[in-house]
């Protein structure tokens, strides 16, 4: 049982009306976030991945954050500033000093 | 493992552990820094200053744990204690307020969050990374230390000093208003 089993559960349940079908997406993009930064726990994971292959409007909103989140991670790893020449330099005479 | 039951480095091992634990993180400590302060002199005396802490306080760094999380930690410190006070750019929104109202409960129901791939792609690196800076330093914050470097949420609930809990809300908030961002953005370029 991890940090988030309760949570999930919990938020799980909301997400989904008496049917099995998805109401809230909001909330279930909160239990994908999860899931796409590796925090769920295996029973999490398990009930997760059994609604993404039955349910086609899950699976639709999974592959939809999940191409997201590797878009927008992808053109941010881009922006990066390159530190400057001396900075190595300067920090290793500071603590020599 | 305390300081005081650890034996402490002698000259040489500080040298070693300063070097091959610590070093190999000034790229990504500087980036850090500079996402956090908008500015090359400031991120850079910020990184000094908490590689000197390191150094200072070396004996309380076991060797072969996280010295990226350690070395994080430290600077995140530095900047809320002492760089923010004096930074160039002070906070224009009050976080206690921002994260209050990021807490509430129907917030979700007005954030927008249709933001496609297809607009995503049509923009540029720069862009994006305005985005990111353009919203609260602490909603920042959890983006980079996650989606940029890659650390856990128990990771960055030991950087930050939050609870786990709070480490996942935040998280979801902020990539909400980053798309947020994004989204209005879009519509103002024309991308949608």
């Amino acid at each position: 049982m991890s940090e988030f089993s309760e949570w999930f559960e919990q938020t799980f349940k909301k997400c989904y009306c008496e049917k099995g079908n998805l109401v809230d997406k909001e909330r279930f993009s909160e239990i994908v976030q999860l899931v796409l930064d590796n925090e769920a726990d295996e029973e999490s994971m398990a009930i997760f991945e059994h609604k993404i292959r039955t349910c086609m409007q899950s699976s639709g909103k999974y592959q939809e954050e999940k191409e997201l989140r590797e878009c927008l991670n992808e053109k941010l790893a881009q922006f990066k500033k390159e530190i400057p020449n001396d900075l190595a330099q300067s920090i290793r005479q500071s603590i020599n000093s | 493992m305390s300081e005081e039951s650890r034996k402490k480095y002698t000259e040489q091992e500080k040298t070693e552990v300063f070097d091959s634990e610590f070093m190999p993180h000034v790229d990504s400590m500087y980036n850090f820094a500079y996402r956090l302060t908008f500015d090359e002199d400031d991120a850079k005396d910020l990184v000094q200053d908490t590689y000197l802490k390191a150094f200072r306080f070396i004996n309380s760094f076991e060797r072969g744990t996280n010295a990226k999380a350690w070395l994080f930690r430290i600077l995140k410190n530095s900047f809320i204690n002492e760089f923010r006070k004096k930074s160039k750019q002070p906070a224009k929104v009050d976080y206690n307020e921002v994260e209050s109202y990021y807490n509430s409960d129907d917030v979700d129901a007005n954030i927008t969050t249709d933001l496609r791939v297809e607009t995503v792609q049509h923009m540029i690196g720069d862009e994006i990374s305005g985005a990111l800076n353009a919203i609260p330093v602490d909603f920042r914050t959890v983006i980079i230390l996650s989606d940029l470097e890659g650390f856990t949420y128990e990771e960055m609930a030991k950087i930050l000093d939050i609870p786990i809990g709070t480490v996942r809300s935040r998280l979801h908030r902020a990539r909400n208003m980053l798309r947020e961002k994004l989204t209005s953005y879009a519509k103002e370029m024309g991308y949608n």
